[in-house]
């Protein structure tokens, strides 16, 4: 293992217009490792990993991937230097993302959408981007739904998909943002599962979740995000175990009936 | 030749009058079709379902075919079946049918796009019909409804320059009738062209203003 | 009325329908550049894609009809009054299409440019393989009704000389005194193409729905 680790961020601030909504976060996700991500609603999670992902631009801080700065480097003062756009994409490359509300493309299969990447990005042949989807897809457990649209498609299996897709590209990261927040109970299970192989693998994740039992048995490390800062990390273990924060301890209240009660 | 300021001034009054006839035809005409095409909608809606067939077919007639067939066949059909308007009345007849056709599926449109849960739950609070309509239904209609209406408007005032082939005496008439006269076309419709512009930004303009008026609403609606 | 008239107006209906579909394809063309126009980075050509669509939607096509008709002579242009119809109904189709293309572009969810991005999509790419196919399916109702619009309006062209269909009625009615069977009967030519394209409109809405609803 380097001693770099996979993802660092430093004194990472964003704002909207007026709104700061990360106030100087640092954060170290070494290689190999599960971060789960929580916090109450509107702290700033969805808005770290979209960053950490560039689908946001941070005002200041700096992010490293493996040890490479993405987006902007430090220049010799410390000021931030931007990057160009090609080196950027290929740190970017390091990175595989799964949201939310799936973004499956909804007029290619389920095999198109992980075949898209390989062919029109990676320049595979067909054919080698076919068998290679199928590899992913028969991974995650759905071979057979190769060639359905994502219409025809349940909530759990279009994410199934979706991951697949993110994982076909082959990225040493990956960033999951509340995975299973659209997903109906009982198909939660299903996503949380592939997650949990993935993390077995070796993968590096880094997860926003609201799925406290998992956090605790597949995290290696917590953080803890309230308005913006960073105000917990630990083990889970040590962050939910007793004695806890203070803050943790009235957002696990809130969380009881969501299996956190396990916990308590 | 040419179309010199002098002549603007000395045919100012005609065209001045001309341009009253068009806005009054197109302000009557979306009116009377907007209130018929109401009614319209409202009969189909909520009347028994013979009459919603019924007015399908002249509702979808209208819809599918060019206003000026209808105008011609309103205005040269007309007297061989007893009716026989003047130019103006046959315009305004005509604008109001054919706006009442399209109105008449707008409203519709509202009507299908309010939640049934929104009435449901006007009625549990002790509201009766009508005040459910007033109340709920046309507020949040007229938020959902307003673009399209005032894009339809909008067609109607443009609908009024056909009008000037059955020689009713309104804008591009009286500005052909001057072109004719001086030959004098590209100035006579190039000025036409930026009246009719300026018409419908104005119009389109307000449209909106009450829409930022009305957007407190929006929430509710969407 | 006679089948010799009503065939006469068939034989109009194909000049109409042809104009239609002429000008349709070339205000498609057209709508395209247009609203790659108003959603360009540059302001000038911003500022030019808006003015376009606005003078164009703003301002009756009769009119328009008009002005070009007398306009093309004046710039040296002498075309048969077939072409004036053509690049008067081509450019206030583009207009209208433009509007549409702006609207299905901009109803493409941002997720799925987000999830391309994360794959590494160029702009182009992201593009050709994501928006487009999508902006296509999400518009061609709008499309339909559209090309349905331009049909009806092509009944104006017959105010520059065009024998199209309605003006075939008008001059058939004038010699024959039958103005009511006569644009009855123009009406009801145009009822059925509109069927047949708006038939041909679900037909192609229901090929393009990928999966089922
Ligand atoms: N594009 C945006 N423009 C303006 N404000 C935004 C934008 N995106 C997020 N915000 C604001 O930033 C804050 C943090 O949002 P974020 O989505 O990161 O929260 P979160 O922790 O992911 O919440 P949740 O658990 O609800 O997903 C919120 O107050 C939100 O309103
Ligand atoms: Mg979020």
């Amino acid at each position: 293992m380097s001693a770099k680790p996979a993802i660092k961020v430093e004194k990472l601030v964003k704002r909207f217009g007026k709104t700061t909504v990360l106030e100087g976060i640092d954060l170290a996700v070494e290689r190999g490792q599960v971060t789960c991500l929580i916090g109450p609603s509107g702290s700033g999670k969805s808005t770290l990993l979209r960053c950490i992902a560039l689908l946001e631009e941070a005002n200041e801080g700096f992010i490293e991937i493996n040890g490479e700065p993405l987006g902007f480097a430090s220049g010799p003062n410390g000021e931030r230097v931007r990057l160009p756009s090609s080196e950027t994409q290929k740190v970017r490359a390091h990175i595989g993302m799964v949201f939310q509300q799936f973004n499956l493309w909804p007029h290619m299969t389920a095999l198109g959408n992980v075949t898209e990447a390989l062919v029109t990005v990676r320049r595979m042949l067909r054919k080698d981007a076919e068998q290679r989807a199928m590899t992913q897809l028969s991974n995650v457990g759905l071979s057979d739904r190769a060639g359905h649209y994502p219409s025809e498609l349940s909530g759990g299996q279009q994410q199934r998909v979706a991951i697949a897709r993110a994982l076909a590209l082959d990225p040493d990261i990956m960033l999951f943002d509340e995975p299973t927040s659209s997903l109906d109970p009982e198909l939660t299970g299903e996503v949380l599962a592939v997650m949990r192989d993935l993390a077995e693998s070796g993968m590096t994740m880094l997860v926003v979740t609201h799925e406290i039992g998992f956090a605790a048995s597949v995290g290696s490390k917590i953080v803890f995000l309230d308005q913006g800062k960073l105000i917990v990390e630990g083990k889970p273990e040590e962050v939910f175990g007793k004695p806890r924060h203070e803050r943790i301890d009235q957002f696990l209240d809130t969380y009881l009936d969501r299996g956190a009660a396990t916990l308590l | 030749m040419t179309f010199d300021l002098d002549l603007i001034v000395l045919y100012l009054p005609d065209i001045v009058r001309a341009l009253g006839v068009t806005i009054l035809l197109w302000l009557a005409g979306s009116a009377l079709g907007l209130l018929v095409g109401f009614l319209i909608a409202v009969a189909r809606r909520y009347g028994p379902r013979w009459l919603d067939w019924a007015l399908l077919a002249p509702v979808e007639l209208i819809r599918g075919t060019p206003f000026l067939v209808q105008i011609f066949l309103l205005y040269y059909g007309g007297p061989f079946i007893g009716l026989s308007l003047d130019s103006i009345t046959a315009g305004l007849l005509g604008l109001t049918i054919y706006g009442a056709a399209y109105y008449s599926e707008l409203w519709r449109s509202g009507f299908v796009a309010i939640p049934k849960g929104h009435v449901e739950a006007a009625q549990c609070v002790g509201l009766n019909r009508t005040q459910t309509l007033r109340r709920i239904i046309l507020p949040e209609m007229t938020m959902l409804l307003l673009p399209s209406m005032v894009n339809m408007t909008i067609l109607m005032l443009k609908e009024t320059a056909i009008l000037s082939i059955i020689s009713v005496p309104e804008l591009t008439l009286a500005v052909s009738a001057l072109g004719t006269k001086y030959y004098a076309f590209v100035e006579g419709f190039a000025i036409l062209a930026l009246v009719y512009w300026a018409l419908v930004e104005a119009c389109s303009a307000l449209g909106r203003y009450a829409e930022s008026r009305l957007s407190k609403y929006r929430f509710a609606v969407s | 009325m006679s089948w010799k008239l009503f065939w006469l107006l068939v034989e109009a209906a194909r000049l109409t329908i042809l104009l239609s579909v002429i000008s349709v394809s070339i205000g498609f063309l057209l709508s395209s550049l247009v609203c790659a126009a108003v959603m360009s980075t540059h302001r000038s050509a911003r500022i030019a894609g808006k003015l376009f669509v606005s003078f164009f939607r703003g301002t009756p096509l009769l009119v328009q009809l008009l002005l070009i008709y007398y306009l093309l002579p004046q710039i040296g242009l002498n075309v048969p009054s077939e072409v004036a119809a053509i690049v008067g109904m081509s450019l206030c189709t583009a207009a209208y299409q433009a509007e549409i293309l702006r609207g299905g572009f901009s109803s493409v969810p941002r997720g799925l440019i987000e999830a391309a991005n994360m794959c590494g999509f160029s702009k182009f790419a992201i593009f050709r393989r994501i928006r487009l196919p999508i902006a296509v399916q999400l518009t061609i109702p709008a499309l339909i009704s559209e090309a349905i619009m331009m049909l009806k309006s092509s009944s104006l062209v017959s105010v520059v000389g065009v024998v199209e269909l309605s003006r075939m009625a008008q001059d058939l009615a004038a010699s024959t005194y039958r103005p009511l069977e006569l644009f009855a009967a123009a009406g009801l030519i145009y009822l059925i193409i509109n069927l047949v394209v708006a038939g041909f409109g679900l037909q192609l809405e229901k090929r393009m729905q990928w999966g089922r609803t």
